[in-house]
């Protein structure tokens, strides 16, 4: 029986077809495009200086939903976001929400920053940045960048630029376990 | 034939849709391009000795970006300016910034902006002492941006800027007079 090449083609192709859009559907990326901080990897542990003197630990929130908010003073979306942090951490606070704001201000003292964060209202720790840190999570090259990380100090969102105060509750939600995953995990 | 020519199509459409989700994966994933600002070549600008003249620079913006004006409406954001270093006994003047232009971005429609989109330009004065040698001079000099898009900021950048001046004399000038050499000419 003489079989026709191009049906083979077709059926591979097809086959790939399926297999691209299950992969979407699924919500994965591949492990090259999250990096080593990619959804369901554990968060980077760091250690920074908080804008009191206090040493802070992403471990000591072990058991608390964390987000780890990337920001400058000089970043616009950052400073409309913070407003909503300040607001979701009274709100979710009790169900164990920690924010955590990390500068990435370089020439900012730490009396500036803390004008600021007081101007902005942040009921949350200031953590003053340091480029490891960065690195860790794969390298922050603009702002902001915000990491949520659940209760386990699994990361189960890495959301790039300025969202709406809705998708940053929903990712709260998701990381305080009040919420499944979407069919998107990362954005 | 006939099944022949369908095979054929079918081939073509499978190839096509594997394209375009290939092509948006690959969108989805691929990095973001940060912003620049060039500056546009001024070419060589004659500057008589002795007397002041106005030069524009002007610069570009990579699209779908902005940089705040020199005038931005917050103290903590990053104003560009340009610093010039022009050779001895050639003084730079005022430098004059364009006023910016006042817009609202998504991440804060209510907020106005002050920014330079897409081009501006920069002005200042510069005299060359009635001792300069006529030639050619470089001027050097450093723009500082802080660049955005609606919804992320990218760090302060500074970028190097550096043109050619052509230093003359006046036509008033008396002729057979021997002005001091001046070291920085470009012949």
């Amino acid at each position: 029986m003489k079989r026709d090449p191009v049906i083979f083609v077709v059926v591979a192709l097809a086959i790939s077809l399926m297999l691209v859009f299950a992969y979407k559907a699924t919500g994965k990326q591949p492990s090259d495009a999250n990096g080593p901080t990619g959804a369901g990897k554990p968060a980077p542990e760091f250690t920074l200086q908080s804008l009191d003197g206090k040493t802070v630990r992403l471990s000591d929130f072990r058991g608390k939903a964390v987000v780890v908010n990337f920001w400058a003073t000089w970043c616009q979306p950052c400073r409309v976001e913070m407003p909503w942090f300040v607001e979701l951490q009274k709100q979710y606070g009790p169900d164990g929400l920690q924010i955590l704001g990390i500068n990435a201000d370089e020439d900012t003292s730490a009396d500036e920053l803390g004008k600021f964060a007081k101007g902005m209202g942040v009921n949350y720790p200031v953590l003053l940045g340091k480029e490891e840190v960065e690195q860790s999570y794969g390298g922050i090259s603009f702002l902001p960048v915000t990491i949520y990380v659940d209760r386990d100090g699994n990361i189960v969102d890495k959301v790039f630029g300025l969202k709406g105060r809705g998708e940053i509750e929903d990712d709260i939600k998701l990381a305080l376990g009040k919420k499944k995953p979407t069919m998107q995990a990362e954005k | 034939m006939l099944r022949k020519l369908a095979r054929q199509a079918l081939l073509v459409v499978l190839c096509s849709m594997l394209f375009s989700v290939t092509y948006s994966n690959a969108q989805e994933l691929s990095p973001r391009k940060p912003p620049s600002v060039t500056m546009v070549d001024p070419g060589i600008t004659s500057v008589v000795r002795g007397k002041a003249a106005n030069i524009d620079l002007f610069f570009h913006v990579s699209p779908g970006f902005h940089v705040n004006s020199n005038k931005p409406h917050s103290e903590f954001l990053i104003p560009t300016t340009l610093r010039l270093t022009a050779p001895t006994d050639i003084v730079i003047g005022v430098v004059s910034y364009p006023t910016g232009v006042e817009r609202s971005f998504p991440f804060a429609p209510n907020d106005k902006m002050s920014v330079y989109g897409s081009q501006f330009a920069i002005n200042f004065a510069m005299r060359p002492l009635a001792s300069v040698m006529p030639g050619k001079y470089a001027v050097h000099g450093v723009l500082k941006y802080q660049a955005c898009d609606d919804a992320t900021c990218y760090p302060p950048k500074q970028i190097p800027v550096s043109f050619l001046i052509k230093v003359v004399k006046s036509t008033t000038e008396s002729q057979g007079r021997n002005p001091a050499q001046s070291p920085h000419v470009h012949r």
